[in-house]
C-alpha cells in the first residue's frame, strides 16, 4: 500500500524553507516520507560519499556509514567526505563530520564493523540498505537478508570511469504524476468564436513493480542482453576479479595480466571478440570523481524514489558507459 | 587527487589536467558540484566567479555551503570549502558579474576551457560570445528538476549557444492583465505590477487600472462616455496610482475599495467585454467572504502553512497588514532619498504576502480559481525546482567533457541529455550521435553575422533600438551603431557622444526600409550587420515595442500578413520554420526595467538585490513535449532493431525570467 504510514507531523518552517526547491519538485508527501527514512550505506568510498551527500541533503531521518576499511590513497581521488589527513583512519568515522555539516537535521552515524560480522537482523533496523565495494558473496547475503526482512536493497560500484546501480525493491508500490493534455473550450479576448485550447492536468497514478534479487542478474544469457551491454560484461569481469583477489585492481596495476585473464573468461563465454577491449584498456583504477557524481547521483535519486514511493524506479540495473557517455537501464533476470 | 596518483589516468590526460587553467562561471548548484569534481580530480588552477550570495533555499543542493554561510559570497565560500577537499588547489574567486567589462576577451583567453554553470540566458549568451571571441572551448550545462543537459561550444566545430532559437519569453497582452484575466497567472502578474505601482519603480507599461483602449471595448457604443469619464476617475491617469495612494496615506480600506470595487465597477461598464465572459463581481471591504473555497469554514488543513488556502477575508487581512508594512518601509527609504523605492522580492515576507493576497482577491472577483501562497510564489518568482542529484549528474558530465577537451578529442564531446525517465531505448543519459555543427546562418557565430530587423522606423526611437533590440534582445553590452554607406554613428558606447539621438525616431536619422546598420560590441568582440525592413507598429497604445529579427529577409515576406494583423497583443509568438533563426516578437516591458535600474547608480543595494533575484536558481532546460511523442511513435514502430538514429534531443532552453517576465 502506498498509504501514509508516517506520523502526521508537519514540517517546521525551517524545513519548509530549507527543502523549498525540492518540495516544489516532489511534493510535501515525499518530503515527509524522506524525513522518516533510515538508510544504511555500506562502503564509504568516493561513490559511497556521493550517495551519502545526496540523501543527507534530501533530508532523510538517519544515515549509518558501515565500513571497516581505512582511508586509502585511492580515496583521495573522489572521497570528499574524508579529509586528506585522515589517511589510515577508519573511513566511516572519518566521513561523519563533513557529512553532518551537509544537513544538521539528519542523524549521521559511523559503524566500524565488518559487514560480515553483522547478523541478518541488523539490516532490519533500516528502510533502505545500499551496498558498495562488496563481493558478490556479500551482496547476495545482504540482499537475501533484506528480502526476508522487507528492506529495500541497492548495490553498486564505480571502477575508474565506469559504474552501475542495482535495485531490489521486491514488490514496490509507488505513485506517479502523469501529465495529461486535456482539450478545453475557451472564449479568448477579441475572438468572437470559442476556440480550442489545451490544458495540462496532472493525474496521480498508482503502480506496482516486482524486482528480482542480485543473484538473478549474474551471468545471464547473451540473448537476454541488448547489443550495447558492454558495461554489463565489465561489471562481471571486475566483480569476478574482486571475488578472486579480495580487492580491486590498483592504479599501480594498470594493464595487469590478472585483470586481462578475468576479462578473457567473460569475452570467451559471451563470444565478445574485441568488443570490450577499449573498456578493458580504459581507466578502471581508483574512482574518478565526476563518475562517482554521475552514478552516485543516479543511486541517490533511486533511493529517494524508493523511500518516497514516488516515481518509476529503475528495474533493475543502471549502467554508465564512459566511452559513449550513455546511461542505460537493463532489466535482467526477470 | 586522481591526477597526482600515477596510473589513474593516462599520462597525457594526467599532465593536461595538472597544466590546465579552467574557469567556472557560477557557483550555484552545478558550480559547486563541478568545483568538487575538479579539485578531487587534481585540477590545480581554477577560477570561479559568481555575483550571488548564499540563501537558505540553496542549501538543499549547493553542498559547499552551510547555514552559517547564509548571506556570504557564493564564490568565496565555495573556494574555502573546496580547499578543504584539496588544499593544494589554487582557486581564484570573484564575487562579481561575468558581464562586466573587467572580464574581457583577454581574461577568457587565459583559460584552457570554460565551464558555464549559470541560471539565466543573458549571462549564457554573453559567455558564449566571449568564448567564441577568445576561441576557448566552452562547456554549457543546465538543469531543471529531474532533467539536464551538457553541450560543447567551440567556434567552427559546434553550435554556439545562440545558433538555435530559444523559447520566447512568455508575456501577456496588457488588456488581459488589466481588463480580462482568465487564469491565475494573469492575476499574479497584475499583483506584481500593482506592487511596483504602489511601492516599486513606477513603470507605465505596468499600469493596473482598466485599459480603455482595449480593442474589444472600443467597439462599444458607450466608448465616448468611457473616455470622457476616464480621466476624472483617475483610472487611466498613469501617474496617479502612487500619488493617489500617498495622498490617502496608503489607507488599506481606501486602496482596497479603489482596486477591487471601483475599478471593477468601471470594468463592468465596458459592457462589450462581458458579452461572452463571466462579468467580474466587485468586492466590498466590509463584507468579505470568510469561507475557504472548497471548505465549509476556515480550517487548518494538513501541509505547510504556505500551502493552506486563504479565505477572501483572510486575503483582506493579509492585504491590509502587508500594505501597512510595505508603505512604512517605503516611507523609511524615501526619507533617505526621495527617489528610493522598494524592489519586489519573492523571499521578502511582506512583498510576497501582498502579491499573494492581491492575486487571490482579483482571482475571486473574476471567478478564477485561487492559489496557495506556495503556488503563487512559484509562479511570481519563476522558481524552477532544483535538486542535488540532477546537478551532481550534470556536473559529472561537464567534467568528463573537460577531460575530452584536454585530450584534444573535441569531436567526442557530444551533447548529453539527462532525462527524467528512460527513452524507448532504455536510455536515461542520452548522448547525441555527433557534435551538432554550427548553424551557418547564426547571427552570432557565422563568419559574418547578419540579421534582418523588421521594425517600425517611424515610431521607434534610437533609445528603444539601443535598449530593447540591441541590449535586451540581442544581449549586447555596449553597442556602437553606424549607418552603412554614410558612416553616420547613431549610437555610441562612449558616454555623451550620441545622447542627443535618444529620443529621435529611426527615420529622422535616415534609418528606413533597406538601411544597413553596422553594429559593433567592442567588449564582446562582436560585429553584426543588420538590414532594416519597415514594419508597421501594430500596437494601438504604443507602449510596447514590436519587432522581429530574422536571418533572411525572405523569411519575413510570406509572414507579413500575419505580422501586421492589428492586435494589442504584444506577446504573439510566430512559429519558426527551418529557415528562420529567430522569429519572435518582444515587449519592452521586462528587461528594460532591469537595465534602467542597473544604470542608476544612486542606490547600489537595490542593484544588488535585483541581480540576486535574477540569479536565484539553477536552471535552464525544459525538454520539449515533442520528445515523448517521438518516443511513442518510435517505440510503436519498434525502432530498436533498425539502424540507430538520433532522437529525443530536442531541448528548448528556458529562462529564469521567461515565465512571468513582465516585471522584476
Amino acid at each position: 500500500m502506498v498509504e501514509d504510514k508516517n506520523q502526521n507531523v508537519e514540517l517546521t518552517d525551517h524545513e519548509a524553507e530549507l527543502y523549498d526547491r525540492q518540495i516544489r519538485l516532489w511534493g510535501l508527501e515525499s518530503q515527509k516520507r524522506l524525513r522518516a527514512a533510515k538508510i544504511l550505506i555500506i562502503g564509504l568510498n568516493g561513490y559511497g560519499a556521493e550517495i551519502a551527500k545526496n540523501i543527507i541533503l534530501a533530508g532523510v531521518k538517519a544515515v549509518t556509514f558501515l565500513d571497516h576499511r581505512n582511508v586509502a590513497v585511492e580515496d583521495w581521488c573522489s572521497q570528499f567526505l574524508a579529509p586528506k589527513e585522515s589517511l589510515g583512519k577508519n573511513r566511516a568515522e572519518a566521513s561523519v563530520p563533513r557529512a553532518q555539516n551537509l544537513n544538521s537535521m539528519v542523524d549521521v552515524k559511523a559503524d566500524t564493523s565488518n559487514v560480515d560480522d553483522k547478523p541478518d537482523t541488523y539490516f532490519s533496523e533500516f528502510n533502505v540498505v545500499c551496498a558498495t565495494q562488496c563481493t558478490i558473496m556479500q551482496i547476495k547475503r545482504i540482499n537475501e537478508a533484506c528480502r526476508k526482512q522487507n528492506v529495500k536493497f541497492f548495490a553498486g560500484d564505480v571502477w575508474g570511469l565506469l559504474g552501475y546501480t542495482f535495485a531490489d525493491l521486491m514488490t514496490h508500490e509507488y505513485v506517479e504524476d502523469v501529465v495529461q493534455t486535456k482539450k478545453i473550450q475557451i472564449s479568448d479576448s477579441g475572438e468572437p468564436v470559442q476556440k480550442e485550447k489545451f490544458e495540462n492536468i496532472v493525474v496521480t497514478e498508482k503502480h506496482t513493480e516486482t524486482f528480482v534479487p542480485f543473484k538473478s542478474i549474474l551471468n545471464v544469457t547473451k540473448s537476454s542482453l541488448p547489443k550495447d551491454s558492454e558495461v554489463y560484461y565489465m561489471i562481471l569481469i571486475l566483480h569476478n576479479y574482486r571475488e578472486k583477489y579480495g580487492k580491486d585492481p590498483l592504479p599501480s596495476e594498470r594493464g595487469s595480466e590478472n585483470l586481462k585473464a578475468e576479462a578473457d573468461i567473460i569475452i570467451k563465454k559471451y563470444d565478445l571478440e574485441d568488443k570490450i577491449d577499449h573498456l578493458i584498456e580504459s581507466d578502471l583504477y581508483a574512482q574518478i570523481s565526476p563518475v562517482c557524481a554521475i552514478v552516485g547521483g543516479i543511486m541517490g535519486q533511486e533511493i529517494i524514489k524508493a523511500v518516497s514511493q514516488k516515481g518509476t524506479p529503475h528495474n533493475n540495473l543502471f549502467t554508465f558507459n564512459p566511452d559513449t557517455l550513455c546511461g542505460k537501464i537493463l532489466r535482467l533476470g526477470h | 587527487m586522481a591526477a597526482n596518483i600515477s596510473g589513474v589516468f593516462t599520462e597525457s590526460l594526467r599532465n593536461a589536467i595538472l597544466q590546465s587553467k579552467v574557469l567556472i562561471v557560477g557557483a550555484g548548484g552545478i558550480g559547486c558540484e563541478i568545483l568538487k569534481n575538479l579539485v578531487m580530480t587534481g585540477f590545480v588552477n581554477i577560477e570561479i566567479i559568481d555575483l550571488d550570495t548564499i540563501d537558505v533555499s540553496n542549501l538543499n543542493r549547493q553542498f559547499l555551503f552551510q547555514k552559517k554561510h547564509v548571506g556570504k559570497s557564493k564564490a568565496d565560500v565555495a573556494r574555502e570549502t573546496a580547499l578543504t577537499f584539496n588544499p593544494d588547489a589554487k582557486i581564484v574567486h570573484y564575487h562579481d558579474s561575468i558581464t562586466t567589462s573587467d572580464y574581457g576577451v583577454s581574461f577568457f583567453k587565459k583559460f584552457t576551457l570554460v565551464m558555464n554553470a549559470l541560471d539565466n540566458r543573458a549571462a549564457r549568451n554573453h559567455v558564449n560570445r566571449m568564448c567564441l571571441a577568445a576561441d576557448v572551448p566552452l562547456i554549457e550545462s543546465g538543469t531543471a528538476g529531474y532533467e539536464g543537459q551538457v553541450e560543447l561550444i567551440k567556434k567552427g566545430l559546434s553550435q554556439c549557444y545562440e545558433c538555435t532559437p530559444k523559447a520566447a519569453q512568455k508575456t501577456f497582452p496588457g488588456c488581459t492583465i488589466r481588463n480580462t484575466p482568465s487564469e491565475p497567472i494573469h492575476c499574479i502578474v497584475w499583483a506584481k505590477h500593482l506592487f511596483n505601482q504602489l511601492f516599486g519603480e513606477e513603470d507605465p507599461d505596468q499600469d493596473v487600472s482598466p485599459d480603455t483602449a482595449d480593442p474589444e471595448a472600443t467597439d462599444s457604443a458607450g466608448q465616448g462616455a468611457l473616455n470622457s469619464e476616464s480621466n476624472e476617475k483617475g483610472n487611466v491617469d498613469r501617474i496617479s496610482t502612487r500619488g493617489w495612494a500617498q495622498s490617502c496615506n496608503y489607507d488599506s480600506e481606501k486602496l482596497f475599495t479603489k482596486l477591487f470595487h471601483d475599478d471593477i465597477k468601471y470594468l463592468l461598464s465596458m459592457d462589450n467585454l462581458w458579452k461572452k465572459r463571466r462579468p467580474p463581481i466587485p468586492l466590498s471591504w466590509k463584507e468579505l467572504p470568510d469561507g475557504v473555497p472548497g471548505c465549509s469554514k476556515e480550517v487548518n488543513e494538513p501541509g505547510l502553512k504556505d500551502q493552506q488556502r486563504w479565505s477572501i477575508s483572510k486575503c483582506g487581512t493579509v492585504f491590509a497588514e502587508s500594505v501597512k508594512s510595505l508603505s512604512s518601509n517605503l516611507k523609511a527609504l524615501q526619507e533617505k532619498s526621495p527617489n528610493n523605492h522598494l524592489v519586489w522580492d519573492k523571499d521578502d515576507q511582506n512583498s510576497m504576502d501582498f502579491v499573494a493576497a492581491c492575486a487571490n482577491i482579483r482571482a475571486y472577483i473574476f471567478g478564477i480559481p485561487q492559489k496557495t501562497r506556495f503556488d503563487i510564489k512559484s509562479m511570481a518568482g519563476n522558481i524552477i525546482p532544483a535538486i542535488a542529484t540532477t546537478n551532481a549528474i550534470v556536473a559529472g558530465l561537464v567534467v568528463l567533457h573537460a577531460f575530452r577537451i584536454l585530450e584534444n578529442n573535441l569531436k567526442a564531446c557530444k551533447s548529453v541529455y539527462l532525462r527524467s525517465k528512460m527513452n524507448h531505448r532504455n536510455q536515461l543519459l542520452v548522448p547525441e550521435k555527433n557534435v551538432n555543427p554550427p548553424n551557418p546562418k547564426c547571427y552570432v557565430c557565422a563568419p559574418t553575422p547578419q540579421a534582418v530587423l523588421a521594425i517600425d522606423t517611424s515610431k521607434t526611437t534610437i533609445k528603444e533600438l539601443d535598449e530593447v533590440v540591441l541590449k535586451n534582445r540581442l544581449n549586447m553590452i555596449a553597442p556602437d551603431v553606424m549607418i552603412d554607406g554614410t558612416g553616420n554613428v547613431v549610437i555610441s558606447s562612449e558616454e555623451g557622444e550620441t545622447e542627443d539621438n535618444n529620443n529621435k525616431f529611426l527615420e529622422e536619422l535616415g534609418i528606413k526600409d533597406g538601411t544597413i546598420l553596422k553594429v559593433d560590441d567592442f567588449h564582446q568582440n562582436y560585429s553584426l550587420t543588420v538590414t532594416i525592413v519597415y514594419r508597421e507598429r501594430p500596437s494601438l497604445k504604443g507602449d510596447s515595442l514590436d519587432f522581429v529579427i530574422l536571418a533572411k529577409e525572405q523569411d519575413l515576406k510570406p509572414k507579413e500578413e500575419d505580422l501586421v494583423k492589428p492586435s494589442t497583443s504584444n506577446g504573439q509568438v510566430e512559429t519558426s520554420d527551418d529557415n528562420v533563426m529567430i522569429v519572435e516578437t518582444e515587449t519592452s516591458s521586462d528587461v528594460t526595467k532591469k537595465r534602467k535600474i542597473e544604470a542608476s547608480e544612486e542606490n547600489s543595494s537595490k542593484k544588488r538585490k535585483l541581480e540576486i533575484n535574477d540569479m536565484d536558481d539553477d536552471i535552464s532546460i525544459i525538454e520539449n513535449d515533442i520528445n515523448n511523442d517521438i518516443d511513442k511513435v518510435k517505440s510503436n514502430f519498434k525502432a530498436q532493431n533498425i539502424e540507430e538514429k538520433d532522437d529525443d534531443c530536442l531541448i528548448v532552453h528556458d529562462d529564469n525570467k521567461s515565465i512571468v517576465a513582465t516585471s522584476q
